[in-house]
């Protein structure tokens, strides 16, 4: 069988069995969504949010990109964060690499990758930032996992300086972000980083009282 | 309030509960012990022991023992079989020994295996059994023995069942007894809804105790006024407690006859009264755990070596055998039990009863103690109980309804497995129906299973594969299934040999779960085709 052709049956299965338990779940799951989390992910197939979280459709908001990066310039993400955080109303955002990730590993050679190097360029600013770190982290695996991490913290700091953001803290004391790492090796999520509501936030990306006040 | 004063408080309502416990179990040690034909000495000892030493070993702080109905017909087949009563004890003995050994190897678990709608259900038909073959005595009619709870056991003694006995019990009802009954019932309501919540000295009087006491009084007040009638229409209707004074105490307690021991006969019946008293026994302990006040959990293990314990005394000084009692517990939880100061002081009373206070027992009228096991019996079949089994759903109804018929109709142990029975069926048949998921897309067909897979669905599967017609392309696919049954391997081993005569094409996913691999290991000829999907 063509390979497409499986998925397309395979999702004939998910439907009978998905009503075999629950007569009205399409009714139900078409009424609306109200997830309580916002999960921005790397695209690697070996990560899906859902299934490694035991979510299941409704529970999460999703984005996912290569290496899982917050640019403030990019338009696709910037709305994913103003929807989910404005209108949906998140309690949570994830922002979750993965040890061994392609992408940063990518960005931490001297190669060109074409179109991909201008958005690997932000990971190569924070390998910059961070060189001296990153250099002590040991073996190449080591040093790949390191700029991983660092680089979820980083993304954290990008959410951070975002008005939709700031607004959310001030106005309703949510969502907490977290900054999580998935290690392929032993499936396991580790929970390394996290600010909540009354973190503090660097001077030069504050926005002032009255301008939170004013509609996004 | 401080402590003192709190312990105070606790043991007043243990000897309050012991009091009803005592009043239930009374009637019962007699009746049991006459349809064992053993001795009525027999059956109070038993009870006694149960009271004062099991209590404390009990692994379920609530649950009371004694000699049982159940545990009694056997009792009687017994000692046909063997000859004598000192044979059947030491058959107990060994059934003691029995239940030590399944406390120790565990198998109290089995007993979480049954499910609630089963221990409801077998409650419910406990419950619903006491009220009627109670009511026959209340209505005066004594012509089955007390505590009976089978339906057509007496029909051996008396040539009646359960529905005889009571259609004779209201064409031919005694008015006097009617009347005791009565008393009874509306001096317990009274008491225990009026007059026990209040402090001082007639609020500590337990309901049950003040009930029998007033029926008792009132049959004697009512012979001191009419004689006449009294003698028409009283005759044979108290209980009648063995003269322990005018029997030797040798005789009084009998030795098992040890070289019993020689004849596998009494393995056998050892080995069934310890099963029969064991399944009683987790029964009561799962529900009592369940309607403990305090949730306090029960350890069915220490439960099962606790009966070994007592059933081996019970052997050993010519007592019936035991096991924990549905309705002696109920009426321990319903009167109010703290602690197992209750179940003990149940036992001191029995004691009390039967070595001092006997001549004095037998002033009590038969019909005010069914009046009180008919109120203790009423807690188990309320009629909220059946609403609520019925709003659960058909999976949840069936089996309970089952099993309180099958009580009903036949005995405890037939009725329960009976119940299991249907219980089990139900899960089969839920399970089977979602087990396999078959969707097709032109000629590509994908059978998936969503669980674990046995020999249950080894059928289906198959008609499934059969019905695959040719030239069609098929995924197995195993994702939702943790365990394979062997059966399933062998079936979808079948069809994909004879798939390439049927020119169908298979391919197998997602078919290596832990299970599935440990057969691999032992059978390098299945593993080959399922490894690399």
């Amino acid at each position: 069988m063509e390979n497409y052709k499986s998925l397309l049956l395979a999702n004939k299965a998910w439907v009978k069995e998905k009503l075999s338990l629950q007569e009205d779940y399409f009714e139900n799951l078409s009424k609306g969504q109200q997830p309580q989390f916002l999960w921005v992910g790397c695209s690697d197939s070996r990560v899906p949010a859902e299934e490694v979280t035991g979510t299941t459709p409704g529970e999460i908001f999703v984005h996912r990109n290569i290496a899982n990066l917050v640019v403030h310039t990019d338009l696709n993400v910037q709305s994913v964060l103003f929807y989910a955080i404005e209108v949906l109303k998140v309690k949570d955002v994830i922002v979750c690499g993965h040890y061994g990730c392609g992408g940063v590993r990518a960005a931490m050679t001297q190669q060109h990758f074409g179109i991909m190097d201008q958005w690997l360029r932000n990971i190569k600013d924070v390998y910059h930032m961070h060189r001296g770190e990153i250099d002590a982290a040991g073996d190449e695996e080591g040093r790949v996992n390191k700029l991983v991490e660092l680089s979820v913290l980083e993304q954290l700091h990008n959410i951070m300086k975002t008005r939709v953001l700031q607004k959310a803290w001030k106005m309703e004391q949510r969502p907490t972000l977290h900054g999580w790492v998935f290690g392929l090796q032993d499936g396991l999520l580790r929970d390394l980083y996290r600010f909540d509501p009354s973190s503090s936030i660097a001077e030069e990306f504050r926005y002032d009282d009255e301008s939170l006040k004013k509609p996004l | 309030m401080t402590s003192t004063q709190d312990r105070r408080a606790d043991i007043t309502a243990d000897l309050a509960s012991a009091t009803i416990v005592f009043l239930v179990a009374l009637p019962l040690s007699l009746g049991v012990a006459s349809v064992s034909n053993a001795p009525l000495t027999a059956g109070l000892v038993s009870s006694i022991i149960s009271g004062l030493i099991v209590s404390w070993l009990s692994g379920a702080r609530m649950t009371v023992s004694g000699p049982t109905v159940g545990l009694a017909a056997l009792v009687m087949a017994a000692t046909q079989t063997l000859g004598s009563f000192d044979s059947v004890l030491t058959a107990i003995v060994l059934a003691g020994v029995f239940q030590m050994l399944f406390g120790m190897f565990r198998l109290g678990y089995l007993g979480s295996f049954v499910p609630h709608s089963v221990i409801r259900g077998t409650l419910a038909a406990v419950g619903l059994i006491m009220i009627l073959k109670q009511f026959p005595h209340a209505l005066g009619w004594d012509a089955n023995f007390l505590g009976d709870e089978s339906f057509g056991s007496d029909s051996l003694i008396s040539g009646e069942n359960t529905f005889t006995e009571i259609y004779h019990a209201i064409m031919d009802y005694n008015p006097l007894a009617v009347a005791i009954s009565a008393v009874c019932m509306v001096v317990f309501f009274v008491w225990h809804n009026r007059i026990a919540p209040r402090q001082g000295f007639w609020g500590k009087i337990p309901a049950a105790l003040a009930a029998v006491v007033a029926g008792t009084f009132f049959h004697e007040l009512f012979g001191w006024a009419a004689p006449e009638l009294d003698t028409k229409f009283a005759v044979g209707h108290f209980i009648k407690m063995p003269d322990v004074s005018s029997i030797p105490l040798k005789s009084l307690a009998t030795s098992p006859n040890w070289p019993a021991l020689a004849d596998p006969a009494t393995w056998r019946i050892a080995f069934f009264i310890s099963l029969f008293g064991s399944v009683e026994t987790l029964l009561t302990v799962e529900s009592a755990e369940r309607y403990d006040p305090k949730q306090i959990p029960a350890n069915a293990n220490r439960e099962l070596m606790a009966q070994g314990v007592g059933n081996i005394l019970c052997g050993l000084i010519g007592g019936l055998p035991i096991a924990a009692g549905i309705l002696r517990t109920t009426a321990n939880i319903y009167g109010g039990a703290r602690s197992r100061l209750s179940n003990f002081l149940h036992g001191v009373l029995l004691l009390v009863a039967t070595v001092a206070v006997s001549s004095a027992m037998n002033h009590i009228p038969i019909a005010a103690l069914s009046a009180l096991i008919i109120i203790v019996a009423s807690q188990l079949v309320r009629p909220q109980f059946w609403k609520i089994e019925y709003r659960e759903g058909t999976e949840q109804f069936l089996p309970f309804i089952v099993t309180v018929l099958a009580i009903a109709f036949t005995d405890l142990l037939t009725g329960v497995s009976i119940g299991l029975m249907v219980g089990l069926a139900i899960v089969i048949r839920m399970n089977h129906h979602s087990a396999i998921t078959v969707v097709n897309d032109g000629r590509y067909i994908l059978v998936r299973f969503a669980k674990d897979v046995t020999f249950a669905h080894k059928s289906s599967l198959k008609k499934t594969l059969r019905a695959i017609p040719q030239g069609s392309d098929v995924t197995i696919d195993g994702i939702g299934a943790q365990f394979i049954d062997y059966d399933i391997i062998d079936t979808l081993r079948d069809f994909r040999d004879g798939a390439a005569a049927r020119r169908i094409t298979v391919s197998l996913k997602n078919l290596r779960s832990r299970r599935m691999s440990l057969r691999g290991v032992r059978d390098g000829k299945l593993q080959e085709p399922f490894v690399g999907e």
